[in-house]
């Protein structure tokens, strides 16, 4: 069924971008078509860049947070907001290496293999590999 | 904010809500807010976007057909390559949220119009809508397996508990970074905005030559408009892609 509807859907999409070609594309081009050549390095550079900033801040707050929480239970007060703050701040260069690193999913959406690994690859391939072997 | 002379300028009030139909249940006030109809518009537009493509069914499509198509298109690639076959299941979610934000961030484009995704009690609840999601799915469709999402394989034991503390507060601060993002781009783009406008106001009423210099402002705020269009699309595309990725978390956690 699924798979049906999808050659159906192949079938009729090809034909629609042979009619674009012939006709011209006018519909409003704001939703797609030209995010997929000529903006979309400036525009995935861009959506990048402020991904990064705000996963980074937002791994920080939420450490701080956590540790805050926990003194404010425990009455401990600056012990875990230290502690939680520094882990917070790793999780953010964490965060920021992974949104960085899987990068080609976004841009590369098309190539269906490259995303199939980005996820998979994502967890064992940066940080620890790399971290192991200054602790070891 | 009230002004000396010339025009009031507040580049915050655009973002005030009113209601527009006041309804009280209770004691708790459930009023219509020009929110609540800026959403509804959007919804009501996604819809008709959509009854409309895909009512004909044409050979040769028509625009909204083309479009409609496009959209489907779009987030289904989207949705495949970042959460794999799987993931088509989450596709109505993915899609609604898409073309919710999507038309809301456009819609706020159109000057006087109200940008419902400049409220972050509205993208929050989005933001936890998806981490929710997430959490239910994976512990439904994995179990206890869900959690080996913050255990990496690999780590030797001695530095595990911090690594998973990390993974942790990663992925707590998931719904902050996604909702905060997507606010505060269309928060400060329409600030920005009205800032530029209010100095084409405030310079054109300004004496003599000096109201020429309204012009540079003025090609500012056009700059602006587009760079905000783009905006809005990003936005939506990225809260979309990382609602996909997040997804794919709860569908293959671990590895």
């Amino acid at each position: 069924m699924a798979k049906d509807d999808e050659s159906e859907l192949r079938a009729r999409l090809e034909k629609l971008s042979g009619a674009l070609k012939a006709q011209r594309p006018a519909p409003t081009p704001a939703v797609r078509p030209n995010a997929a050549n000529s903006s979309d390095s400036f525009g995935s550079a861009m959506s990048l860049g402020l991904r990064a900033g705000s996963e980074f801040v937002a791994a920080v707050i939420v450490g701080a947070g956590v540790g805050w929480g926990l003194d404010w239970l425990l009455r401990t007060k600056p012990a875990f907001t230290i502690i939680f703050f520094l882990l917070g701040v790793t999780a953010g260069i964490w965060n920021v290496i992974r949104a960085t690193s899987s990068k080609g999913a976004p841009p590369d959406r098309n190539s269906r293999l490259s995303a199939g690994e980005v996820g998979d690859k994502d967890v064992p391939r940066g940080a620890p590999s790399g971290g192991d072997e200054d602790e070891g | 904010m009230a002004t000396e002379a010339g025009p009031a300028i507040n580049p915050i009030e655009q973002f005030s809500l009113s209601p527009v139909l006041p309804i009280s249940i209770g004691g708790h006030d459930l009023s219509l807010t020009n929110s609540s109809v800026y959403m509804i518009l959007a919804v009501l537009i996604a819809c008709a976007l959509m009854a409309v493509g895909a009512g004909g069914g044409a050979g040769v499509p028509g625009r909204v057909q083309a479009l409609a198509e496009m959209a489907y298109e779009f987030v289904a690639g989207m949705v495949k390559s970042a959460a794999g076959e799987a993931g088509m299941r989450f596709f109505p979610l993915v899609f609604s949220l898409f073309m919710f934000i999507l038309i809301c961030n456009l819609v706020g484009l159109i000057p006087f119009s109200f940008t419902v995704t400049s409220h972050i009690i509205v993208t929050v609840s989005l933001a936890l809508l998806v981490f929710f999601t997430v959490i239910v799915v994976g512990v439904m469709e994995n179990g206890l397996h869900f959690f080996k999402l913050f255990v990496p394989s690999g780590v030797p034991i001695y530095i595990l508990p911090l690594v998973v503390a990390i993974e942790i507060i990663s992925f707590i601060s998931r719904p902050l970074s996604h909702s905060v993002r997507l606010f505060a781009n269309m928060l400060a783009g329409h600030i920005t905005l009205n800032v530029f406008g209010g100095f084409v106001v405030m310079l054109l009423s300004a004496a003599g030559a000096v109201k020429a210099l309204a012009v540079l402002p003025f090609a500012m705020t056009i700059g602006l408009d587009a760079l905000e269009l783009l905006v809005a699309f990003l936005q939506a595309y990225v809260f979309t892609m990382l609602t996909c990725m997040y997804l794919n978390d709860a569908l293959h956690p671990g590895h």
